[in-house]
């Protein structure tokens, strides 16, 4: 599913004519398989996020390549990137990223206006979808109507409403409570489970990194190990 | 994305601001209503005169002044020349006139007047389509017609010439002048003629059938008399002289040709075509075409130089529509982040920016080219008003002041599309700039 080959990143810090240069990923080599979980640990600064925005096209690398279904899509341009990410990326982030002047609803159906779906066959698709995630009734409040795992729940069906082969969460209980967390995870499981998707998390939390069939820890920069958990 | 999703966005955005949207709307509209009200006032004028021209009936005649024979020398027409310009395309009638050379009396029982007396070639006048005021064009020798101001001016032979009055109207008073009828008036033509240095007076007669038309601008004055062609060779015969020129027949000059011409074309498009071939073939010409095309230059520079000064306004109006634009990027940035963070491709979040711009513009000119419409009648209905009240003197009828056709709505609507588009341009590709990452904390 993703193949990263010698992948280095720095960015260039500070003013010019004094600027400093900042290694942040430095040869990074690593393998997803399809519907896998994979989990990625390592301390606050050590590169993960970096490592999570180059594999969604957020940010160009500075060296190696990476492949994601078998395209190299570090050479892709922006517009090709953004075409790839809408058709076979579906994002959960720690801060939700919704468009506060949408509803629930139009939030989720941005994917599928995107992708320009006819507005009828939108309207069932959104609908079933907020439904799988438990907010049908709710999905006409704008997100500051929404409680925090509301949103996040939001932010997945938007992810998923397009059925993308591969999902990628930065941190995506990060603002929840355990007993929402324990939801959001059992609810990854069974997506991985009954639809083969892959998933890519990012964690902090150990409950989280156990779902993970791998976690793969970095830090400084560097993969520290990449094995499988029990 | 789908235009009609790309527009139901734009109406949202737009939407969410109104207040700002319709000033910059509102701006855009004056500006175009400024541009076209402004040109509009060229087109009426440049449409009242073209309309003038185009109705009077002098729109078809082509005057020929003569022939070119080289070196800058011209010669006046001669029955030949006459018959290759009638065998011209196009040419409807060639109407042509000589003036008999020397003073003419008309004498009736009791009635005289001294007048020019021409020769006039009333067949190709009847072709031309020329109506006679009164009476019928003369077909035989001896059948003439007469100028509007003849019978006015025909003074009793009672009174002496030095004595005669004229009323306020220019013409004899009443009770100088014939009263009778003048059409089938039968008159003595009296002329001279030269035998070995003296002048001995000789008379024809004549009889009126026509009274041509009144001569169409105020001033003009025509009380001649208008003769056939055998007429005039009966007077040539007898005074011996070309032109019945008063001259010993041996001194006599030759047939200079006739003194005018005047070409009918088929009709206002034909005259153009006309007036090329008689150029071509050597003639000097003249036509109210030719002033035309110089009208329709000056025109023209006035409409472009108006239009100019317009698009000066659209352009003022398009920094509103920049900082519009600008304003909505920037308020919308984290919302364009997260959209192309999801999938948006930049050239869909450009295009819907320049679309939303667009809009505006076409919006504002919408409404400007209303709003033109309405100033342009009530132009059209008010000035006369006030101009007859102001200078006391009634304007000519179908005077126009203010006229819009579709062709200058065009040119607005393309001068504020272009102009709209160019100053949503670079807001359109700053909003494709937008960082995903800075945008999504916020930082944009
Ligand atoms: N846009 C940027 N410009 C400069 N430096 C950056 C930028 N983004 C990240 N960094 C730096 O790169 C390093 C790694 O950051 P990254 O966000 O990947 O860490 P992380 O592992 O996700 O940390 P956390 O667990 O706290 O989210 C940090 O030192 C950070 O300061
Ligand atoms: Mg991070």
């Amino acid at each position: 599913m993703i193949e990263i080959n010698q992948l280095s990143h720095h960015f260039t810090l500070g003013k010019k004519g004094q600027q400093t240069r900042l290694d942040v990923l430095k040869n990074i080599s690593l393998h997803v398989n399809e519907g896998e979980i994979v989990s990625i640990v390592g301390r606050s600064g050590s590169g993960k996020s970096t490592l999570l925005n180059l594999i969604s096209g957020f940010i160009h690398p500075s060296e190696g390549e990476i492949l994601i279904l078998d395209q190299k899509v570090s050479e892709f341009t922006e517009e090709e990137f953004a075409d790839f990410r809408l058709k076979n990326m579906g994002f959960i982030f720690q801060s939700f990223q919704l468009i506060p002047s949408m509803t629930a609803y139009e939030n989720v159906e941005l994917p599928l206006i995107l992708k320009g779906v006819s507005e009828q066959a939108r309207k069932q698709m959104t609908l079933d979808m907020l439904k799988t995630v438990g907010l049908d009734t709710f999905k006409d409040h704008y997100p500051s109507e929404l409680s925090g795992g509301q949103q996040q729940r939001v932010s997945i069906a938007r992810a998923l409403i397009l059925e993308p082969p591969l999902i990628l969460a930065d941190e995506p209980t990060g603002s929840l409570d355990s007993e929402t967390e324990a939801d959001l995870l059992n609810f990854i499981k069974k997506l991985n489970r009954e639809r083969g998707i892959t998933f890519v998390i990012i964690t902090h939390d150990d409950e989280v990194a156990r779902i993970g069939h791998r976690t793969i820890e970095i830090a400084d920069g560097e993969l520290v190990k990449s094995g499988v958990l029990v | 994305m789908k235009l009609k999703d790309q527009f139901r966005f734009i109406q949202q955005n737009m939407k969410k601001n109104k207040m700002r949207v319709s000033m910059t709307i509102l701006a855009s509209a004056m500006s175009v209503a400024f541009l076209i009200v402004l040109a509009s006032v060229a087109f009426g004028l440049h449409d009242t005169v073209i309309k003038d021209t185009i109705e009077s009936p002098e729109v078809t005649q082509i005057e020929v002044a003569g022939k070119d024979i080289g070196n800058g020398n011209a010669e006046s027409l001669s029955n030949e020349d006459i018959e290759q310009i009638e065998a011209l395309e196009g040419v409807n009638a060639v109407t042509r006139s000589k003036q008999v050379r020397q003073e003419t009396r008309y004498i009736t029982e009791g009635y005289e007047i001294n007048t020019q007396t021409i020769q006039s070639h009333f067949p190709s006048m009847k072709n031309a389509g020329m109506d006679l005021g009164e009476g019928a064009f003369p077909e035989e020798k001896d059948e003439v017609a007469v100028g509007y101001h003849f019978a006015l001016n025909l003074l009793k032979d009672d009174v002496d010439p030095e004595e005669a009055e004229y009323g306020e109207d220019g013409h004899l008073i009443p009770e100088q002048r014939f009263s009778g009828e003048i059409i089938g008036q039968t008159f003595d033509l009296e002329f001279k003629r030269m035998q070995d240095g003296e002048e001995i007076t000789e008379t024809v007669p004549v009889t009126v059938t026509g009274v041509i038309e009144k001569p169409g601008r105020e001033w003009a004055w025509d009380q001649n008399v208008y003769i056939t062609d055998e007429k005039l060779a009966e007077l040539e015969a007898i005074t011996g002289t070309s032109k019945a020129m008063l001259t010993d027949p041996a001194d006599a000059a030759e047939d200079t040709g006739y003194d005018s011409a005047t070409v009918y074309a088929d009709d206002l498009e034909t005259v153009k075509s006309v007036m090329t071939s008689l150029e071509e073939e050597g003639y000097f010409v003249y036509s109210m075409v030719s002033e035309m095309s110089q009208i329709n230059t000056l025109f023209n520079i006035a409409k472009a130089g108006l239009i100019f000064i317009g698009t000066i306004a659209i352009l003022i109006a398009s920094i509103g529509i920049f900082n519009t634009m600008t304003m909505a990027v920037t308020e919308r940035a984290p919302d364009i982040g997260i959209m192309k963070a999801i999938g948006a491709s930049p050239k869909v979040i450009k295009r819907i920016f320049l679309l939303e711009s667009t809009y505006i513009g076409l919006i504002g000119a919408v409404i400007g080219i209303a709003v033109s419409y309405v100033i342009s009648i009530g132009v059209n209905l008010a000035l006369p008003l006030i101009l007859e009240s102001a200078f006391d003197e009634e304007l000519p009828q179908g005077l126009q002041f203010s006229s819009i056709p579709f062709s200058l709505v065009l040119i607005a609507v393309a001068i504020c599309l272009i102009v709209t588009m160019l100053s949503g341009m670079r807001p359109a590709k700053r909003a494709t700039e937008i960082d995903v990452l800075k945008a999504m904390r916020r930082e944009v």
